[in-house]
């Protein structure tokens, strides 16, 4: 997030993109509902009925998979309308140029044949978000990012808010509101395949300098894999041998069976959790973790907040800290990794990280602080991107709309997505152990349009087998008009209806990021 | 903008448009109140508590609304306040209906949190059961075992069907730690370099020395025997407790550092006073009642004429006293019973009970006696030993007949002898078990102090009821040493009465004492309403297994095998937990105690007015509790509380509650942290704390994105709830049910708990070395073999910053590769 959690309440205006807050981050929704009640106006663009979309201002019901499309007709109505945030282009941004090119296709009935959006909807929204002055704010989830075009999605979102001039003011922004506890601190911490702690790229060699000198080893300057292309690199025999930490891919891969037969044909299979899950049950060795209170660090928040985790309990049997583990098989590989406490890895991220230098643990004893914190008396960032952006200027680029990978045809007629009950999380490692949620949320239900349900004579408690081109699965029905007529919900907690046997690997070009929320099924009663 | 006022003579600070009480509360200054929240909007129907007086107004006024005045002057303490205050919560208390603590709990001797352990029980958590026993009583194995089972007498469950199994549950709990070995992990207390010797190692010592280790001082144990355990080794039989199980149980209390002296016989070998010249800075007696009563006929001085705890003593040595085939017990206590069974196992064909009144008038405990008839003892009733005279083919016992006089003054009836009825019977052996005491006919002969310690009339040590002190400072005594024979219970509480003495006596501090405030549903079952338990299904106790008597009796080997977990796990959820689950949290309670409210005389709450509702996933509703406070409802962000009342009684308290949940909730379980009193209750914090240590940890949850702060609330090793701190970013408070509720995965039984290899296609149990060596080998060679960037790690978003940025530094530089990638996008 650009902006904060308790910024919200100060917003003119919110669009929110392919996030239910409600059931993905119910805090963060309890907020946004209190900021709507004290009259703060609101836009849900959502294939979704969900509650914040039957509380809208205007719910824009787009077709699933048409959000840039959406995105650049509001843009080509904004710059047509001339209601932009002229002063905000010129000084903070470039490629503007470009923007207005690639928007101009854009045209209402264009857009409308895409999206389903009707112009004067279309226009009345693109008004509203504009409002020149107002604090106007994009909240965004996982319906946004997960697909194959995610990274175009997420682009157009900036350009919007730039074009508009609603970053770098509070109660506006660009916010992502990130699907796990630690999704941030992840990423800052390097564990990605393209850039090295504090998002320092590759090819930053000044960078690597540094690191080899500290580390006083000699790194790899090549690029890796990104996660989702390991699969296919394993069918390649490219990769051979895997350590995964705290991933369950068998259950949260797309296209499942995919990574099961890649995990059967490599030749050594290291899996390091808290739970015997289907993936390590295929492992070589199983090393068990502790959980996170067990063990004393750090989670980043969504709202790049950097706060404490502490240990409570003593970790089960003989179970350690990843970081542990890591230390101990670092030095049976020959290279020594030396520390005390999770307080002394984190002095070291500091020392690295140019978000992190000013944090230490006894800055965040109490309460977090949040990132970029650059030295040690500064009191984080509430608000990013106020009166510069960090890397200078802001750049426009401009997306066009790519259809959806798997269009609907007569054998594969509806449109199957997933998503989250607020009870439950992920695969339900965590959450179906608690006899109280189990009772709110107890089997996963497939949720159906009541038009659909007529067509193919269903009634709430069927059970219907979902097939699409890589898989099947049965699940019990329930009507409901949070889903779009043509499509078909079902939320992925449960192994017991292994929704990514259904979903489609294919990836974003850039964040490699796959389209989870779109394929196309066929659905059979039974 | 800030202003200054004056609060009980000093000066704060005040925000201008705030009350008198937020002014107070930002300052610290404690003013009571039930049912106001900061940061949340008044009650419609104030409690009045927080009432203070504001200098040049007559009348008290609610600091709760009273608006801040530059240089006003408030007075929060005094004694009209007290008193208005006190008057307003006897009112509320007068409708209050609900138990504090459970009867179970409060009948046993040791006042053990029975219910709590059960419910620890009930969730599958039963080393933290185990150590919540052993906060008051540290010999679970043996009382689990022998206890008489004061508790299960007023278990409420009568009412229902039968009382819980509570003993049986105990015993599980701790022979299931046994047979896992766990580690308890008892902690001590930082050394506080006293030291104190303790005399005796059986349960009173090893009692006493057990909670003074726990406290931090050293103790060091002298027994007179070669091994611990005291009565519990050479006064109960093996088939009662088995010298294995004794053996753990005294090495768990050993465990905590505490030294032993074996066959130090005090008198012989060390005095009181040498104890005194070594240091010690307090000596505790714990050396029991072994002396036995001499029987008082002739011939009680024959061969083959013992004292019951001779003859149990040489059993359990292994060298048993000889017997012949047929022997007579005299005596009707526990021993003289377990001395039969006894008998019967050392191969006598005929062991009869003799006893001077009836079956039901013998002291010894109902299912003993039944036990020992089954195994085919036979009791002649009502009959007395006359004398003892040697025959060539035995012993001669005279016997005579008793009847038992009209009641005297206070309705006992004694027995006496009808004359002329005499009997004679042949035997080879006769036991006595008249009871026994602490001293024989000469002290314990060692001169100086010994000489001057206070005995009482029964021969026991005399020792202050308050304090365990004897008559010489700095020396304690408790157990059967100073009351005689009692049951392991009793002792045991003794003897931890006695620590908490002596660690007040050495450290200087005064001992804590706990209140006895207690709201209760009925103190006797016919006070209780039965319409309490409607809707409570009949489900019979759990049978222990146990051994056909006919079998048991041909070994030593335990009668009674124990419950099966799942048996545990079926009684445990019996518990009808009649103990309130708010008892720590309540503040009904804690302001009635401060305000020193009497119950008795002021009354509380006496009829069942609501039934409890435990239709929401998550939360229980029992209204009989509910003090209309309305902070449920005030605090509820989601506005999905509704809560009502018909109306007001002449004393203004609510009638005709009712508090339902709407379509808006979404469990997030904010108003039962709310709750001023257990009306409002988590429905899976079913243990009750009482006075066990309580830490709470400040973590961030590990679900969604959203970074809320969260406390663990965690007792030794088990995270009770979780909780949330209404003044802390960035959630304020808020939590939704997985924050608050979904945290039963971290102790779940499914954790992985040791490395496995695949060996032979399955799975294995390895050390850190083996795992580690395999791993490191495994990776070492496919990287020689096929290059770093064959292998790929996926590291984990709900994993920490510190092991995210490990595993990239291993990925990057133990193996060379930068395929490291993690879920972010998944």
């Amino acid at each position: 997030m650009t902006n904060s959690i308790a910024d919200i309440i100060e917003s003119d205006v919110i669009m929110m993109i392919g996030s239910n807050a409600d059931t993905g981050h119910p805090t963060i929704g309890l907020r946004l509902h209190q900021a709507i009640d004290n009259g703060t106006k609101l836009i849900v663009i959502d294939p979704r009925g969900t509650d914040f979309a039957r509380r809208a201002d205007h719910w824009v019901s787009v077709v699933p998979g048409s959000d840039v499309a959406l995105l650049n007709g509001m843009m080509r109505v904004i710059i047509e309308e001339d209601i932009y945030d002229h002063k905000f282009v010129e000084t903070r941004t470039e490629n503007y140029e470009e923007l207005q090119i690639v928007t101009e296709k854009y045209t209402p009935e264009y857009v409308e044949k895409i999206t389903g959006v009707s112009e004067e909807q279309l226009r009345t929204v693109a008004r509203l978000y504009a409002s020149p002055g107002k604090k106007c704010a994009i909240f965004y989830g996982m319906g946004l990012a997960h697909h194959a075009t995610g990274t175009d999605n997420v682009k157009c979102v900036a350009n919007i808010a730039m074009l508009c001039g609603k970053m770098g003011v509070p109660g506006g922004g660009v916010n992502p509101l990130r699907g796990q506890n630690n999704v941030q601190g992840a990423c800052d911490m390097g564990a990605l395949f393209n850039t090295l702690p504090g998002y320092a790229g590759l090819s930053r060699d000044d960078v690597f300098d540094r690191y080899e000198s500290m580390w006083g080893v000699t790194l790899p300057r090549r690029p890796g894999r990104p996660a989702t292309e390991v699969w296919d690199a394993i069918h390649d025999g490219e990769i051979s041998s895997l350590y995964i930490m705290g991933e369950d891919p068998v259950l949260a891969d797309p296209n499942a069976n995919h990574a099961v037969e890649a995990l059967k044909k490599i030749d050594f299979l290291v899996v390091q959790d808290i739970f015997m899950t289907d993936t390590a049950r295929m492992a070589d060795v199983v090393l068990p973790a502790a959980c996170f209170a067990e063990k004393d660090g750090t989670f980043t928040s969504t709202e790049r907040r950097v706060q404490r985790v502490r240990r409570a309990v003593d970790p089960p049997g003989i179970a350690k800290p990843d970081w542990q583990i890591f230390c101990e098989l670092s030095k049976k590989m020959g290279y020594e990794m030396n520390y005390e406490s999770a307080a002394d890895i984190f002095a070291e991220v500091a020392s690295l990280t140019p978000q992190y230098k000013g944090i230490s643990y006894s800055r965040i004893e109490k309460t977090g602080l949040q990132w970029p914190v650059p030295n040690k008396s500064h009191p984080g960032t509430v608000v990013m991107h106020i009166g510069k952006f960090t890397q200078g200027l802001g750049l426009f680029i401009p997306e066009d709309y790519t259809p959806p990978q798997e269009a609907t045809d007569s054998e594969y007629p509806m449109l199957f997505t997933t998503g989250r009950h607020y009870a439950q999380y992920n695969f339900g490692s965590m959450t179906r152990k608690t006899a109280g949620i189990t009772r709110i949320y107890p089997e996963a239900l497939a949720e159906i349009n009541p038009v659909d349900a007529d067509r193919l004579l269903l009634s709430v408690g069927d059970w219907i087998r979902i097939t699409s081109r890589r898989g099947e699965v049965k699940a019990r029905i329930t009507v409901t008009e949070r889903s779009q007529v043509g499509t078909v919900f079902i939320p992925y907690h449960f192994a017991e209806v292994p929704v990514n046997q259904l979903t489609l690997n294919s990836l974003d070009r850039l964040s490699r990021s796959p389209e989870y929320k779109i394929c196309s099924v066929r659905v059979e009663k039974l | 903008m800030s202003i200054k006022i004056t609060i009980d003579g000093r000066e704060i600070t005040a925000l201008a448009d705030g009350t008198v009480l937020d002014a107070a509360k930002r300052a610290g200054i404690y003013i009571p109140t039930l049912c106001q929240v900061v940061g949340h909007k008044n009650s419609e129907r104030p409690c009045e508590l927080c009432v203070v007086e504001v200098e040049g107004l007559q009348k008290p006024v609610r600091s709760c609304s009273f608006p801040v005045k530059d240089g006003m002057r408030v007075v929060t303490k005094s004694e009209a306040l007290t008193g208005y205050r006190k008057a307003k919560i006897e009112t509320l208390a007068g409708t209050h209906f609900g138990d504090c603590k459970a009867p179970c709990n409060l009948t046993c001797p040791a006042q053990i949190n029975v219910q709590g352990y059960i419910a620890h029980v009930a969730k599958g958590q039963y080393e933290e059961a185990m150590r919540l026993i052993m906060a008051r009583n540290p010999f679970p194995f043996s009382v689990g075992r022998v206890c008489p089972r004061f508790c299960e007498t007023r278990c409420r469950r009568i009412l229902v069907d039968e009382p819980v199994s509570i003993n049986h549950i105990k015993r599980f709990v701790a022979d299931w730690c046994m047979a896992g070995k766990v580690d308890l992990k008892l902690g001590c207390a930082p050394r506080t370099g006293k030291r104190v010797a303790v005399i005796g190692g059986g349960p009173a010592g090893l009692t006493a020395a057990f909670y003074l280790a726990r406290k931090g001082h050293d103790v060091t144990v002298f027994e007179a025997m070669p091994k611990l355990g005291g009565m519990l080794r050479y006064g109960l039989p093996n088939y009662k407790i088995s010298p294995r199980v004794l053996d753990y149980e005294t090495s768990t209390i050993l465990r905590l550092g505490i030294s032993v002296k074996f066959n130090q016989k005090w008198g012989a070998d060390f005095s009181l006073q040498g104890l005194k010249d070594r240091g010690f800075d307090a000596i505790f007696i714990g050396t029991g009642a072994w002396v036995p009563k001499p029987l008082d006929v002739p011939g009680a001085n024959l061969a083959n004429v013992y004292a019951a705890t001779d003859f149990l003593r040489s059993v359990a040595e292994g060298a048993a006293l000889p017997t012949g085939r047929r022997a007579v017990v005299l005596g009707g206590n526990n021993i003289a019973l377990e001395t039969a069974r006894t008998l019967l196992r050392c191969g006598v064909d005929q062991v009869t009970v003799v006893y001077g009144k009836t079956r039901t008038g013998m002291p010894a405990n109902q299912r003993v006696i039944k036990e020992a008839e089954n195994e085919g003892v036979q009791f002649l009733m009502v009959a007395a030993p006359v004398q003892i005279r040697q025959i060539s083919a035995g012993l001669d016992l005279e016997l005579i007949r008793m009847r038992l006089t009209e009641p005297d003054k206070r309705g006992v009836r004694h027995p006496e002898a009808i004359p002329g009825s005499s009997n004679h019977i042949e035997i080879d052996t006769v036991i006595h078990s008249m009871g026994q005491m602490a001293f024989g006919r000469q002290k314990i002969a060692a001169g100086g102090i010994e000489e001057s310690l206070e005995l009482s009339q029964k021969n026991c040590l005399k020792a202050n009821v308050r304090n365990s002190a004897t008559n010489i400072d700095g020396i304690f005594a408790a157990g059967d040493v100073v009351s005689g024979t009692r049951t392991v219970i009793q002792t045991v509480v003794a003897a931890r009465r006695a620590a908490d003495s002596i660690h007040s006596y050495i450290m200087g501090v005064p001992k804590k004492s706990e209140s006895r405030f207690n709201f209760s549903r009925g103190r006797s079952f016919d006070d209780v309403d039965l319409r309490n338990f409607e809707g409570i299904k009949v489900k019979l106790r759990e049978k222990m297994p146990t051994r056909p008597p006919e079998i048991a009796v041909q070994d030593f080997n335990q009668v009674k095998l124990g419950f099966t977990e799942e048996m545990a796990l079926k009684e445990a959820g019996r518990c009808l937990s009649c103990g309130c689950s708010a008892f720590e949290q309540c503040e009904l309670k804690s302001l009635a105690i401060d305000h020193k409210v009497n119950l008795n005389k002021t009354g509380m709450g006496k009829t069942l007015v609501y039934s409890r509702d435990t239709s929401h996933p998550v939360l229980s509703v029992d209204l009989n509790k509910c003090v209309y406070c309305q902070r449920c409802l005030n605090t509820c962000e989601y506005k999905a509380l509704e809560l009502t009342a018909a109306g007001f009684d002449d004393k203004g308290r609510a009638q005709g509650i009712s508090l339902e949940f709407n379509d808006n909730c979404v469990s997030c379980g904010r108003c039962a942290e709310a709750c001023s009193t257990g009306a409002l209750a988590k429905t899976a914090s079913m243990v009750p704390v009482i006075s066990e240590p309580v830490k709470e940890v400040r973590t961030t949850c590990p679900y969604c994105g959203a970074g809320c702060q969260i406390i663990l609330r965690v007792k030794n090793n088990t995270i009770m709830e979780v909780c949330a701190d209404p003044a802390q970013a960035p959630n304020y408070g808020a939590l939704c049910v997985k924050g608050r509720f979904g945290f039963d995965f971290v102790q779940h039984r499914d954790r992985l708990t040791v490395p496995l290899i695949r060996r032979g296609g399955q799975l294995v149990e390895a050390t850190w070395e083996e795992a580690l060596n395999h791993v490191a080998k495994r990776f070492f060679d496919l990287k020689a073999m096929y290059g770093p960037d064959t292998i790929a790690g996926f590291s984990c978003a709900r994993a920490t910053n510190e092991d995210n940025f490990i595993m990239q530094k291993f990925m990057r530089t133990a193996l060379g590769t930068n395929n490291i990638d993690h879920c972010a996008r998944l």
